[in-house]
C-alpha cells in the first residue's frame, strides 16, 4: 500500500518539468480544437498524435494522448453548450441543458460548470483509476483462455447492442471487424489467412491506418457532401469555473463520477453511455424534474461529469485486461503497444509503475482542461468558422500522414482508403463504426483464447461454461444476445415488472 | 461508444428494402467466409492438433454473418421491404451524391497518384489541397462563393501551401516522422 503511494508520488514528480507540461497542454490544445469541430473525435485525435509522437519518449508521447482524449471531450461540450451542437457524440447530453441555459444568458455560467464538474469528475475518475487498475490486473492474472475468449466476445456484443439503435446491425459491424481482424499472419502457426498471395497483407489490417479511415476520411466524405453549409453566428463565450456550484451539487457529482466511471469499465460502451446514464440517474433522483431539458444545472452538471469521469474509467480495463472499454481507448492501446508497453494482466509485472504514470498523466490532463477554461476557449471557437472545403483536406492531408507514418509503407494509406470509403458508404445505411473498431481490436485475442481454449480442455467446450469467472461473462453475453429476441425480452421485461411489483408490495408492508 | 458524425440527422430508420438488399450483401460475405475457412489448409503437414486450425475462428465468424444477415433479410421483408416503392431521388441526395464523388475522387487522386511515387510531399499537398479548396467553392450553393476570381484562387495557393509546408515541417523536422 505504502510501496504504491510511493510510486505515485515518484510518477507524479517525474513530470514535473517544463517539456513534459508543454507536451501536455499541447495534447489537450489539439484535443480541445478536435472536439470543437463537429465529426472530428477524440478516436480521430489520439489515432493522428499517437503518429505524430511516435518518436517521443513513451511517457511523453502517452501523456500528449492522454491529454488529447480529455481535451476532445472537453471541446465537444463547449459546442455543445455554445451552439447546441455536439462536438462528439458523448456531448450530447449535455446539448439540451447547455444551450437552454446559454439561450437564457447563462452561456458563461454553464461553460464554468461544465469546467468545474470536467475537472472534478476526471479528479474522481482517477482515484478509481489508482484504486482498481491494480486490484483489477491481480483478478486477471487468473484469467484464462476460456476466460478471455467470453470477455472479448462480451466486449463486442456489448457494443454491437449499445451504440446506435440497432443491435442487429451493430453485431453486423462486429462481427465485421472481428472478420478484417483474421487477415494476415495468424499468430498459432504463422499461417497467411485470406491474403491471397499479397505480401503485404500478411501483416494484417494495421488498426490506426483502418481507424484514420473510417473515423476520418468517412467524416471528411460526409462532411464535404453535404450541400448546406452550416453558418455559426454566436459566439459567446464565458467566465471563471464555478467551483461553488460543484460543491452545491456535490451528490450529483459523485453519483455521475462513480457511474461513468462503471459503464467506463465495461468494454465497449462509450463516454455517452456514461453521460446518459448519470444524467437519468440525475432526473431520476431531481426534485425539479420538469427543469431537465430546459436549463437544470443538475442535468448539466449530471451529463458532464458523467461523460469526464467515464474516460478514466475506459483506461481501467484497457490497462488491467487489455480489452479496451471505447474506441479512443482502443487507441491508446495500440499506442501503448507501439512504444513498447504490453497492456493486459502482465502490465503489473512487466511494468509496474506505468500505471501510476498514467494516473498521474490523466491528473495533468485535468489540470490541463482547468487552464484552457480558465483563459476562455473563445480563440479556438473561431475555427468553427473555417470553411469545411479549406478544413477537411486538411484533415485528410493529416489522415494520409496518420496512415503512412506508423509503418512508413503505403499499403497502409491505401488500407486507410478502402476502410474509409466503405465506412462512409456504411454509415449513411445505419451502421456504427464503434463495433467494428472493438472487432478490430478483440479479433486477434478472440482468434487465439479459442484455439488455446480447445487445445486446453481437448476439444470439450465444458469449461467455456463451467469455469467460474468464464461462466459470469458467457451468462451476460448470451443475455445480451438474448435480449434481441422479442419473446425472451418480453419475458424479461415480465419478471421485472413483477419484481418491482413484489418490491413495492413488500415495502408497502413493512411501513 | 463514442462516434464522430451527424449522420443520424438526416438517416431515421432505414427504409426496410435498403435493409434487404444489405442482408443478402452480408449473408453473401458470410458464405465466402465459411467457404474460404473450410477450404483453408489445415495444416496437416505439420501434424497441428485439428482444433487449432486457423480456418476456426473465420469460419465460424462467416456462419455468425450468414445468420444475422437472414435475420437482418427476415426483418426487413417482415417491415415491408418487398411492398416499398422506390422513391425518385431529391435534389438533395443527388446533390450529396454528386459532392461525395468529387471529394473521393480528390482523395484518390492525391492518396494514389499524387503522393507515394516521388514527388515531394509538400508539393503533392499544396496541388492537393489547394485544388480541393477551389473545387468546393465551385459546387457552394452561394452564387457570390462560385465566382474564382485571381484573389480566391490566390487565397486557396496561400492555403494550401502554407498549410502543406507546416504539416511537413511540423511532422518531419520537429516530430523527426516519416512522410510518404
Amino acid at each position: 500500500m505504502l510501496q504504491g503511494l510511493q510510486d505515485l508520488g515518484a510518477a507524479y514528480v517525474s513530470f514535473m518539468n517544463p517539456m513534459t507540461l508543454l507536451y501536455g497542454l499541447g495534447g489537450a490544445f489539439v484535443g480541445i480544437v478536435m472536439g470543437i469541430l463537429p465529426g472530428l473525435s477524440a478516436t480521430l485525435a489520439i489515432a493522428l498524435l499517437t503518429t505524430l509522437t511516435i518518436k517521443l519518449e513513451t511517457n511523453d508521447a502517452i501523456l500528449v494522448l492522454i491529454c488529447s482524449y480529455v481535451g476532445a471531450l472537453y471541446g465537444g461540450s463547449r459546442t455543445a453548450i455554445l451552439l447546441n451542437i455536439p462536438g462528439t457524440a458523448a456531448n450530447a447530453a449535455s446539448c439540451a441543458d447547455g444551450y437552454a441555459l446559454a439561450q437564457q444568458g447563462q452561456a458563461g455560467r454553464a461553460i464554468g460548470i461544465a469546467t468545474s464538474g470536467a475537472f472534478v469528475s476526471t479528479l474522481i475518475g482517477v482515484v478509481c483509476l489508482a484504486l482498481f487498475t491494480p486490484l483489477l490486473a491481480e483478478v486477471a492474472l487468473q484469467f484464462g483462455a476460456f476466460e478471455f475468449f467470453w470477455l472479448a466476445l462480451f466486449g463486442v456484443t456489448m457494443s454491437g447492442s449499445i451504440v446506435g439503435g440497432d443491435a442487429l446491425k451493430g453485431w453486423l459491424m462486429g462481427l465485421l471487424g472481428l472478420l478484417i481482424a483474421q487477415v494476415g499472419q495468424e499468430s498459432l502457426y504463422a499461417f497467411n489467412r485470406f491474403t491471397f498471395g499479397w505480401d503485404e497483407l500478411s501483416g494484417g489490417i494495421s488498426l490506426i491506418p483502418a481507424l484514420v479511415g473510417a473515423f476520418g476520411l468517412a467524416e471528411v466524405l460526409t462532411t464535404l457532401s453535404d450541400p448546406i453549409e452550416r453558418k455559426i453566428v454566436e459566439l459567446r463565450d464565458s467566465v471563471l469555473p464555478r467551483f461553488r456550484e460543484v460543491l452545491q451539487y456535490r451528490w450529483t457529482v459523485l453519483r455521475s463520477g462513480v457511474i461513468g466511471v462503471l459503464t467506463g469499465l465495461l468494454p465497449g460502451v462509450g463516454e455517452d453511455a456514461g453521460a446518459w446514464m448519470s444524467y437519468a440517474a440525475a432526473k431520476a433522483v431531481s426534485k425539479e424534474k420538469e427543469q431537465f431539458g430546459k436549463g437544470s444545472i443538475d442535468g448539466l452538471m449530471a451529463a458532464e461529469t458523467g461523460d469526464m469521469s467515464s474516460i478514466p474509467g475506459h483506461i481501467i480495463p484497457s490497462l488491467a485486461l487489455g480489452i479496451p472499454g471505447s474506441a479512443p481507448s482502443a487507441v491508446l492501446m495500440a499506442a501503448m503497444i507501439i512504444h513498447g508497453v504490453q497492456p493486459g494482466p502482465m502490465l503489473m509485472i512487466q511494468h509496474p509503475h506505468f500505471i501510476y504514470h498514467v494516473v498521474a498523466m490523466t491528473t495533468l490532463a485535468s489540470i490541463a482542461i482547468l487552464f484552457f477554461g480558465l483563459f476562455g476557449v473563445r480563440p479556438l471557437l473561431h475555427i468553427l468558422k473555417v470553411r469545411r472545403g479549406i478544413l477537411m483536406p486538411i484533415v485528410f492531408l493529416l489522415c494520409t500522414v496518420g496512415a503512412f507514418a506508423t509503418a512508413s509503407r503505403m499499403f497502409d494509406v491505401y488500407a486507410m482508403l478502402a476502410i474509409g470509403i466503405g465506412a462512409y458508404f456504411l454509415r449513411r445505411r445505419g451502421y456504427e463504426m464503434a463495433p467494428l473498431v472493438l472487432g478490430l481490436v478483440l479479433g486477434p485475442l478472440l482468434d487465439k483464447s479459442l484455439r488455446r481454449g480447445l487445445v486446453l480442455s481437448d476439444g470439450s467446450l465444458g469449461p467455456f461454461f463451467t469455469r467460474p469467472i468464464a461462466m459470469v461473462f458467457a451468462a451476460v453475453t448470451i443475455f445480451t444476445i438474448l435480449l434481441y429476441v422479442p419473446a425472451f425480452k418480453a419475458l424479461v421485461l415480465r419478471i421485472r415488472a413483477g419484481l418491482g411489483q413484489l418490491l413495492r408490495g413488500m415495502v408497502r408492508r413493512g411501513a | 461508444m463514442s462516434n464522430a458524425g451527424h449522420e443520424g440527422a438526416h438517416e431515421g430508420r432505414r427504409p426496410a428494402r435498403a435493409d434487404f438488399h444489405d442482408a443478402i450483401g452480408w449473408t453473401a460475405l458470410g458464405l465466402v467466409t465459411v467457404i474460404g475457412s473450410i477450404r483453408m489448409d489445415r495444416l496437416t503437414q505439420q501434424n497441428i492438433n485439428p482444433l487449432t486450425i486457423p480456418g476456426l475462428l473465420p469460419g465460424l465468424l462467416g456462419a455468425a454473418m450468414v445468420l444475422l444477415g437472414l435475420v437482418l433479410g427476415v426483418r426487413s421483408w417482415r417491415r415491408g421491404a418487398m411492398h416499398e416503392t422506390v422513391a425518385a431521388p431529391d435534389p438533395l441526395a443527388r446533390q450529396q451524391r454528386k459532392r461525395v464523388i468529387i471529394a473521393t475522387a480528390l482523395c484518390l487522386g492525391y492518396a494514389v497518384v499524387l503522393i507515394g511515387h516521388g514527388l515531394p510531399f509538400w508539393i503533392a499537398s499544396s496541388i492537393y489541397v489547394t485544388t480541393s479548396i477551389l473545387v468546393f467553392r465551385r459546387l457552394s450553393a452561394d452564387p457570390a462563393e462560385r465566382t474564382l476570381g485571381k484573389r480566391v484562387i490566390a487565397q486557396a495557393l496561400v492555403i494550401g501551401v502554407c498549410s502543406s509546408v507546416v504539416i511537413w515541417l511540423t511532422f518531419e523536422h520537429l516530430f523527426l516522422v516519416r512522410l510518404p
